[in-house]
């Protein structure tokens, strides 16, 4: 059945990691009687294993809620609910959950309070122009200061501290006012039931039995099972299969009106065929004439790593992995590429750490293939020295995503590097230190805002690559945990970069190799021969470890060779558990990567960066 | 007795006429070693910090309880024996070994190890070492050997175990430099074991061995050297030297892991090693095995030579090991339990009612292979060509190659460099 406008209200919760978006949801599911005590679980609306593993949200989700306010005596409300994720990789998921409501739900943890995620998702939320309703949550924590952090939440959206509602999404307390707020406040969905039917697609996920699965929201018009619908971007044509809502599991309906939430499948063989952010209209004659909606901007990777597999043998495996991964998430890429150390891969391309994490762990978990990752690294834009653009007669600009690739220094005319604006919240106490780790990092301050007496926001700019490394935990240490991040891509700025190789055994190793800037090339070099030594288990000769511009050596280390490795003794009862032993370490032998006539363990390759950091420590 | 086990694919070069040779008749290794049996005694009087052999500390017992607690364990140990060996030599031999008859071969050689078997009263020690003969034939030469610590000798001592036919003693000497001795928590001063092995000599005893440890944190280099001139200066015919090993769960472990004792340095112990080789060989030793030298090949050790020949024997008592043709097996570490299980199995046969066993393994070619080599590679001369293991062509290059191993009349052997390197020689050959 399809509900009256006027009687629908989408809504998202939106807020800082870990602040208890999806324990709201499951208190709303259980209030509505969605889901049975039997099959209630935390988190219910997080499905996939690594969400319920880590606790996280990654996808964002959607629920249809119908609700009845207390002496309401008319008909019932349609709530749909969005659950959207709280880690800075996945904000773009949030972005898209705005762009398909009218309001939104801005939950703070009264412990913590704001956060700079719940700054840039109240933004984001200012921006798309939605009904926020605040609401303090984990009042039932003896840690909690709702008060204070009414006071910090009014300052900055404006209004009285003492409208924000308080509630514990995990004893239940205050939830129904918040279904009541929502009721009342936000304003039901705008669109014309008579027009030409408009739809938009805010996600598409690839099901392995049913093919793609599009999530829409009806905006004009109507759809139902069996209509012929066209995809405005992609030109795809074809019939609704099926038609369904999320209560919260999916279950069949006969149509789905103006404002209204659901999802559809059709013969979409790709995700890609599917674009989040098209529209979906009825195909036939009036197709042409109708206006696309506003769109999404597609998320853009930020972060890319080289994926190796450790046998070659498995590359075959490794592409499809990649293709089968890509089919229901659009926002990682990768091409093909070779190195010399480690033969054929791929570059793929990450929304953030947490992404490349999360891909990697599929992989091993859903396909067991051993990887070798390569140290996180962003694209630059190169421009080369005296080679014109023949259509533009601009000066040509390459993108270097892999530091291979970067061509000789003679050849170079700039290197300009990817940037973020931060955005940093930090308790007043931890300014100094914030602004010193920022600026080891190459930052530039933009801004400085007390948000109130004791939290204090600070904006910079900083090179991307400053903080693909080790700066999240740095940031957490320096300040007790209590300041946190936020960051949106900022320009390109030219700097003066040089590549920095690592050489085993005097042959370089291109999967070292790393794009850095001049003034920290010598720490750098300093440190990432001195890990390597750690990394590298010594083998039966001396092997240098050198790092070098170009060609000049900077720095220089050396894994002295392997003396003995059998002076224990080896009587009766140690014969058993010295043939494990030897069993154990030809295991472990199948996870080094030979790299010339040096064996390199696989995890040397993301270590021996990620804990060198910048030189700002 | 389960049927003949399948014809396992042996990954060899060439189809060598009769490929198994190397298993089932081989020239100097397995049963061409000679029989052994292997008597464990757990009693220390404390376990020093850096140990994890099956020991069991007394000295905290009052008198009575540690009376009877030994009473009972040689009691035990001597009712194991005799039940394995009424068992018959094929209720210990794994399925694939139907060439052997239930006859158990003459004993080459017997070791009593521990722990601290000295700790025993005599007439209970020799009553252990009795026991072999009593079950099995004690060939007319054979070895037999007791571990002994420093402060536990005695004239009276050896001379009960001479008379007992104990042919050769080994004391725990360790180091000859006080605080090392302190560090290692022993319980002798360096006078103790050179005292000891006089004893033991004018008891009549001929063969003594002392044993050593090196690369303890703190021992200098010089204080080594000066540990291998007193070695030399004891007048015994047979050392073994150990680079400390730090084992995680024995109380130096624990130490190392919070920082509180510096950890072994490998290039250290390396250079002890060294050294120890240079002394001693200087001094008429042949380094005949990776950790042990001896005054000329008669005072090897022919008890572990038969481990590293991967020959057979019993292993009865607490945590002894047991092997025989790819089969082996164990016995609880516990001392009151390894006593309880005996006791309670009263008199029924081995395999009946409760048992002391902790566990028991029959290894396949692959394994069988891996184990001749490591330990067979571990001696001086290596390994008969009738005694290899088949090994794949390339694997054999790349240890060659790698200078690891090379070939001399046909016999496969460590070179010098590759004798300590042996895991990844062996490792390379197993590829
Ligand atoms: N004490 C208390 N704990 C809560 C409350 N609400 C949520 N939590 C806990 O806070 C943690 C995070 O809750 P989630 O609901 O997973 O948070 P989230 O905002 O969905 O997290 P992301 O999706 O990762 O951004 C869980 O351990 C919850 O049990 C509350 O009202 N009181
Ligand atoms: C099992 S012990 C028994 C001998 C006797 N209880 C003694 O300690 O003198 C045999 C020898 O093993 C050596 N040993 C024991 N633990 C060791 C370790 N952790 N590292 C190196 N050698 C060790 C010692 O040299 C010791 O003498
Ligand atoms: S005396 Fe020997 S067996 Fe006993 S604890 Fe010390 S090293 Fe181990
Ligand atoms: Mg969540």
């Amino acid at each position: 059945m399809t509900y009256r406008t006027e009687r629908i209200r989408n809504f998202c919760i939106v807020a800082h990691v870990d602040h208890g978006k999806s324990t709201l949801a499951d208190r709303m599911l259980q209030l509505t009687e969605l889901v049975d005590v039997r099959h209630m679980r935390s988190q219910y609306l997080d499905k996939m294993d690594i969400e319920r593993e880590r606790g996280i949200t990654i996808k964002a989700q959607t629920a249809r809620l119908p609700y009845k306010p207390l002496g309401d005596v008319a008909d019932e409300y349609l709530l749909n609910l969005i659950d959207t994720p709280g880690h800075v990789d996945f904000s773009y998921e949030v972005s898209r959950a705005l762009n398909a409501c009218e309001g939104a739900v801005l939950l703070v943890d009264a412990a913590q309070g704001m956060e700079a995620q719940t700054i840039a998702n109240l933004y984001l939320a200012l921006e798309a122009d939605l009904e926020i309703i605040p609401v303090l949550n984990k009042i039932d924590l003896p840690a909690a200061r709702p008060d204070e952090v009414a006071r910090e939440i009014a300052a900055i959206i404006g209004g009285d501290p003492g409208d924000v509602l308080r509630i514990s999404a995990k004893t239940g307390e205050g939830v129904v006012a918040v279904m009541d707020a929502i009721v009342d406040r936000v304003p039901p969905p705008k669109g014309d039931p008579e027009g030409p039917t408009r739809a938009l697609i805010f996600d598409s996920i690839y099901d392995p039995y049913r093919g793609t699965l599009v999530y829409l929201r009806v905006v004009d018009g109507e759809l139902k099972p069996g209509d012929r619908i066209r995809l405005l971007a992609t030109g795809f044509e074809g019939e609704i299969d099926d038609l369904g809502v999320h209560a919260p599991e999916e279950t069949a309906i006969d149509a789905l009106g103006v404002g209204e939430v659901g999802v559809l499948s059709a013969a979409i063989k790709e995700v890609s065929e599917a674009k989040v952010g098209d529209t979906i209209t009825l195909a036939g004659r009036g197709a042409r004439t109708v206006r696309p909606l506003p769109g999404y901007r597609e998320p853009l990777p930020m972060v890319f790593s080289g994926l190796y597999p450790v046998d070659s043998d498995d590359f075959p495996q490794l592409r499809d992995a990649l293709d089968k991964l890509r089919l229901n998430d659009a926002s990682f890429s990768f091409e093909p590429e070779t190195s010399a150390a480690l033969g054929f891969g791929f570059r793929c391309g990450f929304l953030g750490l947490l992404h490349l994490e999360i891909i990697t762990e599929r992989l091993d978990r859903e396909f067991s293939i051993p990887l070798v990752t390569t140290a996180p690294s962003v694209r630059y834009r190169v421009t080369l020295e005296g080679v014109v653009d023949g259509d533009t007669g601009e000066p040509e600009v390459i993108e270097v995503a892999n530091p291979q690739d970067l061509p000789e220094p003679n050849r170079i005319a700039e290197i300009r590097e990817p940037t973020v604006n931060a955005m940093i919240l930090t308790p007043t106490t931890y300014v100094g230190s914030v602004m010193q780790l920022c600026e080891g990092r190459r930052g530039t301050m933009v801004a400085m805002d007390y948000l109130t007496e004791e939290r204090v926001e600070l904006r910079y700019q900083l090179p991307l690559a400053g903080i693909i490394t080790d700066f999240f935990d740095q940031l957490k240490s320096r300040t007790r945990g209590y300041a946190s991040l936020d960051y949106e891509r900022g320009e390109y700025l030219a700097a003066d970069l040089v590549r920095v190789d690592l050489l085993l055994n005097g042959e370089p190793v291109d999967a070292f190799s790393s794009i850095v800037h001049r003034d920290e090339a010598y720490a750098f070099g300093k440190s990432m021969t001195e890990k390597l030594k750690e990394l590298i288990p010594r083998q039966l000769f001396d092997v240098p470890v050198q790092a070098a511009i170009g060609s000049k050596i900077i720095a220089r280390e050396t894994i002295k060779a392997k003396r003995k490795d059998v002076l224990a003794k080896c009587y009766g009862g140690d014969v058993s558990r010295k043939r494990k032993l030897l069993e154990k370490q030809k295991e472990g032998k199948k996870k080094m990567k030979s790299v010339g006539s040096v064996e390199v363990p696989q995890e040397a390759f993301v270590s021996a960066l990620r804990t060198s950091g910048g030189t700002g420590d | 007795m389960s049927p003949v086990s399948p014809p396992r694919v042996v990954t060899t070069p060439a189809a060598r006429a009769g490929d198994r040779d190397w298993v089932r008749s081989p020239v100097e290794c397995g049963p061409a070693a000679g029989f052994g049996v292997y008597l464990h005694v757990p009693f220390c009087h404390h376990r020093c910090g850096y140990c994890d052999f099956a020991v069991a500390a007394v000295g905290g017992l009052d008198p009575a309880r540690r009376d009877d607690l030994e009473g009972r364990y040689v009691a035990a140990i001597r009712t194991d024996l005799a039940r394995q060996v009424a068992a018959g030599r094929r209720a210990h031999a794994p399925p694939d070994a139907e060439h052997l008859d239930d006859r158990w071969p003459v004993v080459t050689s017997v070791f009593v190890g521990g722990g601290t078997p000295t700790l025993l009263s005599p007439e209970r020690l020799a009553s252990v070492i009795a026991s072999v003969g009593e079950e099995l034939d004690l060939a007319a030469d054979a070895e037999v050997t007791v571990e002994a610590n420093p402060e536990t000798a005695s004239v009276e001592l050896f001379e009960t175990l001479a008379a007992v036919g104990v042919t050769r003693v080994s004391i725990g000497a360790q180091s000859f430099t006080p605080h090392v001795l302190a560090t290692l928590e022993r319980e002798h001063t360096p006078a103790g074991p050179l005292r000891a092995a006089a004893m033991a000599r004018e008891a009549g005893i001929a063969e003594i061995s002392l044993d050593l440890i090196y690369g303890t944190p703190g021992e200098t280099a010089e204080e080594w050297d000066d540990t291998l001139a007193r070695v030399l200066s004891a007048d015994v015919d047979h050392v073994s030297a150990y680079a400390l090993t730090i084992h995680d769960g024995t109380p130096f472990g624990r130490r190392v892991a919070r920082g509180l004792l510096p950890d072994v340095d490998e290039d250290v112990q390396a250079q002890r090693f060294a050294a120890l080789q240079q002394v001693l060989g200087a001094g008429g030793f042949e380094h005949y095995e990776v950790s042990n030298l001896a005054r000329g090949s008669r005072s090897r050790s022919r008890h572990n030579l038969l481990y590293w020949r991967h020959g057979d024997y019993l292993g009865v008592g607490a945590g002894a090991h047991g092997h025989l043709a790819g089969r082996r097996w164990w016995s609880t570490r516990s001392a009151p339990r390894y006593v309880h299980a005996v006791t309670s199995a009263g008199g029924r046969a081995w395999g009946e009612g409760a048992t002391p066993l902790a566990g028991s393994e029959v290894l396949d070619d692959a394994q069988r292979a891996a184990e001749r080599l490591f330990l067979g590679l571990r001696v001086r001369e290596g390994l008969h060509p009738g005694d290899l293991p088949p090994i794949q062509p390339l694997a054999l290059e790349d240890a060659l190659a790698a200078g690891l191993v090379e070939i001399a009349c046909g016999r496969l052997r460590c070179t010098e460099a590759g004798w300590f390197l042996l895991d990844d020689a062996v490792d390379r050959l197993t590829a």
